[in-house]
């Protein structure tokens, strides 16, 4: 392994290569003092490297336990445990049927629509039904509210809350009648409570805070969403430098990417619309551009159809792409009403 | 530019004797000495009391950089080498293979590139689970962007074997499964790191049986993106780094390499590959992917390959 492989700074690897230390055996019998002396740096920074250097030297023994190294995981392993996840339902039957049974954990989702399409209300809703117990098929989980746009409003949020709940103590009396004893402990407060909210008032912020996510969900180990609505609002915003905003957002990316592995948690990102010149025409398209295109595992589409709201699977490494209808109502996202009618002339 | 002063360990001959020697010549690097006129270094050497020392200590220090570079090899041994180790792996996706004059080549670097949702993800899946599948290798995955789905190369699996597994075909299903290996990366360094140990792994591997065949990169662009573009060079610096390895990985292990890279609008409109010129050189086979929203059937096209005119399109679906 060669020092210019190394997470460290370019002047430091420069000094490095330059006095001689090109592998990263010549620096494994090192004291930080030498080092220190030989490169002309304060003994703390040869003290950081000489780190940096025996954490990467350690990997040079093989594995000896199985032939796979650690941190990788097989298809097979993978497969069981997806099985075994429970996903985060919308509440809207035909929506969670194309996602494949709801929102998956350890993936990046981003939805995008136009104004009033609903993004913000599937924002809510989502935070609320992560939060229905593991007796009803839940996840029991917390929710992180990242608001950008200040478009989170706390009173709709007790009414879906409420509605939710009224939902369980009906889905319970259905189905255990003779169970008594299990009853709803749940109340629409407990849920407001266990919603985490930011709000988030320019894009440094919107930086910060999500380098800060790892260590607040390795407080609050029960965090199961993280939703940030609305992802572009102030990338859109003062940026003159186009590439600098690709970075930074491709950045940010893989930092989601990472907390929803690691922790095993979904992560949900709203999008805006632009206008796309393409073929002669001015198309529809979510904002951020090509590069933040590749940066998310799934992507939803909502749009109108008519009078109706759907939502489209525009790109998922697993799930067709196929639409389907949902509507926004007092309880929240709900099955589309024109679809029940339709059902029910079949 | 290593000093000769880091060659003392290992070589005692090169003593400060002989160090103080180059140092009145100004030299005191490798560097330095390789620049310098040798014959005249040795007409000073012969000057000093210790000439003969100082001579060693001269063939010495040219004989260790002998050992730097790899050994030749002949026309013949080369052709030997590609038709015994290289083989090419079908990617299960007849266009592509047709397209190819087969599919994947071993110690290839084979870039897929192409705009969101094209389809490339899909390509890795299907290709990965062709080559765990038919040819009984074993698959490395490094996913950027959490979008292996064990989901979908379970349904492809089933689909190349031909028939639903029954209890008997069960053990086969899970051996085929255990042989595709997934590692999450999400920055370049940790992606170094994984390949580091794979290259150290290869050994153990190759005992057991279970040689990897084909390495995934999905995608490679989202791991150099952030850290390109920034001031100064390292950012370049490491995504030549990250070519190289990949490469190097591929020919002495006899891998076929399959990396996914994105698209940026071009000159007026028109998407071109991602990561610029420098990366452009890298690859070994170049393919250009797009999809028609709205129906199945995608389109592939060669943009560089080394034996073969660019320029040639398939159309495939998924």
């Amino acid at each position: 392994m060669e020092v210019g492989r190394l997470p460290i700074s370019a002047s430091q690897r420069g000094k490095l290569i330059s006095a001689g230390y090109t592998t990263l055996a010549s620096l494994s019998s090192l004291s930080p003092s030498d080092l220190a002396r030989d490169l002309k740096i304060p003994e703390s920074e040869a003290l950081e490297i000489l780190k940096v250097a025996s954490h990467d030297c350690r990997l040079d023994q093989p594995d000896k336990s199985n032939g796979i190294f650690t941190g990788a995981q097989t298809a097979w392993e993978m497969l069981h445990e997806e099985q075994s996840f429970p996903r985060i339902t919308t509440s809207c039957a035909d929506l969670d049927n194309i996602l494949g049974g709801g929102i998956n954990c350890k993936e990046v989702t981003e939805i995008g629509g136009v104004p009033g399409i609903g993004k913000t209300q599937l924002g809510i809703q989502l935070a609320v039904n992560v939060q229905i117990p593991v007796d009803f098929g839940g996840l029991g989980g917390k929710a992180v509210y990242i608001d950008t746009e200040g478009s989170f409003m706390v009173e709709r949020a007790l009414q879906i809350a409420e509605a939710s709940v009224l939902d369980m103590s009906h889905y319970n009396e259905l189905l255990r009648k003779e169970l008594r004893t299990c009853q709803v402990e749940i109340q629409p407060t407990d849920i407001l409570k266990n919603i985490f909210y930011f709000r988030i008032c320019s894009y440094t912020e919107q930086i910060a805070l999500i380098n800060h996510l790892d260590k607040f969900i390795l407080e609050h180990k029960d965090v199961k969403i993280v939703i940030i609505d609305s992802v572009t609002f102030h990338f859109r915003q003062d940026f003159e430098d186009l590439a600098l905003r690709t970075r930074l957002l491709g950045g940010m990316a893989l930092k989601l990417m990472n907390l929803a592995n690691k922790y095993n948690l979904a992560v949900v990102i709203f999008n805006q619309v632009t206008t796309k010149h393409k073929e002669g025409s001015f198309q529809l398209s979510l904002a951020l551009g090509d590069s933040w295109s590749h940066c998310c595992t799934n992507r939803v589409i909502l749009y109108w159809n008519g009078d109706e709201r759907n939502a489209h699977i525009d790109k998922s490494p697993s799930l067709k792409s196929a639409s389907a209808p949902f509507s926004v109502t007092r309880k929240g996202i709900r099955n589309s009403a024109s679809n029940h009618k339709r059902i029910k002339l079949m | 530019m290593a000093p000769l002063k880091a060659l003392e360990a290992e070589y005692r001959i090169l003593d400060p004797n002989f160090q103080a020697f180059c140092a009145s010549h100004g030299i005191f690097s490798v560097e330095d000495f390789l620049i310098h006129d040798l014959y005249e270094l040795a007409a000073f050497a012969e000057q000093q009391p210790t000439s003969e020392k100082l001579k060693q200590g001269i063939t010495q220090v040219l004989s260790i950089m002998d050992t730097q570079h790899q050994p030749w090899l002949n026309g013949m041994e080369l052709l030997d080498d590609a038709l015994h180790n290289k083989h090419v792996l079908s990617t299960g996706c007849e266009g592509i293979d047709l397209l190819l004059g087969g599919g994947l080549r071993e110690g290839q670097l084979t870039e897929l590139v192409g705009p969101s949702s094209c389809g490339k993800t899909q390509v890795c899946l299907l290709a990965a689970s062709n080559v765990a599948t038919k040819h009984m290798g074993n698959v490395v995955y490094l996913d950027t962007g959490n979008s292996f789905s064990p989901q979908r190369i379970a349904q492809f699996v089933g689909h190349i074997a031909g028939h639903a597994f029954d209890e008997a075909g069960k053990g086969i299903f899970q051996r085929i499964m255990n042989s595709i290996v997934c590692h999450s990366v999400f920055d370049i360094f940790t992606m170094f790191n994984v390949l580091h140990r794979l290259v150290i792994n290869f050994p153990s591997q190759l005992q057991k049986g279970g040689q990897v065949r084909l390495l995934i990169v999905d995608s490679i662009s989202s791991l150099i993106t952030p850290i390109l573009g920034n001031s100064g060079s390292q950012g370049r610096a490491l995504m030549i780094s990250a070519g190289y390895m990949l490469k190097k990985l591929a020919h002495e292990h006899n891998v076929a390499v399959l990396v996914t890279n994105h698209t940026v609008g071009g000159e007026r409109g028109i998407p071109k590959p991602a990561l610029g010129q420098t990366w452009k050189s890298i690859p070994h086979v170049r393919l250009l992917l797009s999809g028609d929203h709205g129906n199945n059937v995608r389109s592939i096209s060669v943009l560089r390959h080394p034996s073969m005119a660019s320029g040639k399109a398939a159309n495939f679906s998924i």
